[in-house]
């Protein structure tokens, strides 16, 4: 067969683009998502409601779910790459596309392409429904703000996704893959929260925090967003790396 | 009997299995520890507002594995394997040799709670072993009423989430959800300060058992038996949903 290269990429981007959109486990992962977003940021807002009023900022309260909504997009992540390992999707996969290091390559670009869109519109609606419920109390926001906040989230919520997919790819398990991530944001990282900051600031998801962080914040900001940025793209660019050199030498 | 023996078998047959051990054993003993090193200086100087939470929120928080646990029993059952090896699902192989339903439900939870007291028991000692390591004297004694506390409230988060897996047959959802609440940001403290209903939740109720927490709501007894409750209640939930389920859907 010979294609031009362009095309090929092309090819395998589309095949794996649909192979991501009719895996149905991604929709309810993303649905589920979705509504629950929504159920935290009720829960959020009725919690600041109650507090002082016109002192919280509507960012803060709207954000305050990000910490469970990173759950799932590490799920998202992670189905993306273990789907292939159950029933032994990757055997036919690796006939028609036989270069490794291509296909798992496009396969993080095409999981890229489904997150950028579902982590804005995710974290934009949290935002909203507390922008509509807290108009009256709470400090009114500059737009630019926003917008750049919100893409920091979008940012972080997919630099985490694609971090789960690198895992993913490395243990070609879902169970232990999720059990690691988990522990890692869930448990591992809050624990940590005593590190000094100096070396704090370099873990992957307090790097990412900053990116999303409010720069009106009375915190201590040890990172500017763009720093956050660059640190929690080079961790997930290792892991991919990692993940693309495995996958090249491991057998299927 | 020889029912329990193969779900037994089964369990240990399962390479997830040694992570919940693992994790089960250790990370207790490491929260536990990290706690400890944290308020080191105020427990020296006699200061520290958290004495009788020292060592127990290791417990409370390090539950992982139990949960992997409760989880990875059911969930291996409904593994659709490749299809290279015929595509089968390990469930129907099981209910052909153990042909009530109740039977082998019953079989497997009670494989699920002797793993997890064994289980509950090591935690413990590692967790102990740890906490004296770093305080060295100033241990605040362990006593027995609470531990046998933390070994309810370990038995019952197992049975918590294998009544949850019986329901929804796939391990993920479960697991994310059971693992995100024993974290430091819990669905149920979250919800606990919108209403106060949310104190009946199981976790909640839980920790009533072994640890003083600074708004004390239910005694350790009662709090045990809201625990208990909810993992009656699931139970039979899943009994009856999966009595009547299509094994095949």
């Amino acid at each position: 067969m010979s294609f031009p290269s362009s095309k090929k990429i092309t090819r395998i981007l589309g095949a794996e683009l649909d192979k991501l959109v009719t895996l149905p486990s991604i929709w309810l992962t993303l649905t589920g998502t979705f509504i629950l977003n929504l159920l935290l940021a009720a829960a959020f807002t009725s919690v600041g409601l109650q507090g002082a009023a016109g002192t919280q900022s509507i960012l803060n309260i709207g954000l305050a779910s990000m910490r469970y909504l990173q759950a799932g997009f590490i799920i998202l992540g992670i189905l993306a790459t273990c789907s292939e390992y159950t029933g032994g999707q990757i055997r036919s996969t690796l006939t028609t596309i036989p270069w490794r290091g291509v296909q798992l390559s496009t396969k993080h670009f095409a999981l890229a392409i489904i997150t950028i869109p579902a982590a804005f519109i995710m974290a934009a609606s949290g935002v909203l429904y507390t922008f509509t419920m807290m108009r009256d109390t709470a400090v009114v926001i500059e737009i630019d703000t926003m917008i750049k906040t919100l893409l920091g989230t979008t940012g972080y919520l997919t630099c985490t996704t694609l971090l789960s997919a690198a895992i993913g790819a490395l243990f070609r398990r879902t169970t232990p893959a999720l059990v690691v991530l988990l522990g890692y944001y869930f448990v591992v990282s809050p624990l940590t929260r005593d590190f000094p900051p100096r070396i704090r600031k370099f873990f992957p998801d307090t790097a990412g925090y900053y990116m999303y962080l409010p720069p009106s914040s009375v915190k201590l900001n040890f990172l500017t967003p763009m720093q956050g940025a660059g640190i929690s793209m080079l961790w997930t660019l290792i892991f991919i790396t990692v993940a693309i050199v495995l996958f090249r030498k491991r057998d299927a | 009997m020889r029912a329990f023996n193969a779900e037994l078998s089964k369990l240990f047959s399962l390479p997830g299995i040694w992570l919940a051990f693992l994790i089960g054993a250790f990370a207790p003993a490491v929260i536990a520890a990290l706690d400890s090193m944290a308020q080191k200086e105020e427990i020296i100087a006699g200061v520290s507002t958290r004495l009788s939470e020292v060592g127990y929120i290791g417990l409370a928080l390090g539950v992982q594995g139990v949960i992997i646990l409760g989880v990875l029993a059911v969930s291996s059952e409904y593994l659709t394997e490749s299809s290279e090896s015929g595509g089968g699902q390990q469930i129907t192989t099981s209910l052909t040799v153990v042909s009530s339903r109740l039977h082998f439900l019953l079989a497997k939870a009670g494989a699920v709670t002797v793993i997890s007291i064994l289980l509950s028991v090591v935690a413990i000692m590692t967790t102990v072993s740890a906490t004296h390591l770093v305080l060295g004297e100033y241990t605040p004694a362990f006593e027995w009423p609470k531990l046998l506390g933390a070994v309810c409230f370990w038995a019952f988060t197992a049975l918590l989430a294998f009544g949850i897996t019986v329901l929804t047959k796939h391990g993920m959802i479960p697991l994310a959800v059971l693992i995100i609440n024993t974290s430091f940001v819990s669905f149920s403290f979250l919800l606990s300060k919108v209403t106060k209903l949310a104190l009946y939740l199981p976790d909640r109720a839980g920790f009533e058992m072994f640890m003083f927490l600074s708004n004390r709501f239910l005694t350790p007894f009662t709090g045990g038996l809201v625990m208990f409750a909810w993992v009656v209640v699931l139970f039979i939930a899943a009994a009856i949903v999966f009595h009547r389920r299509d094994v095949a859907s």
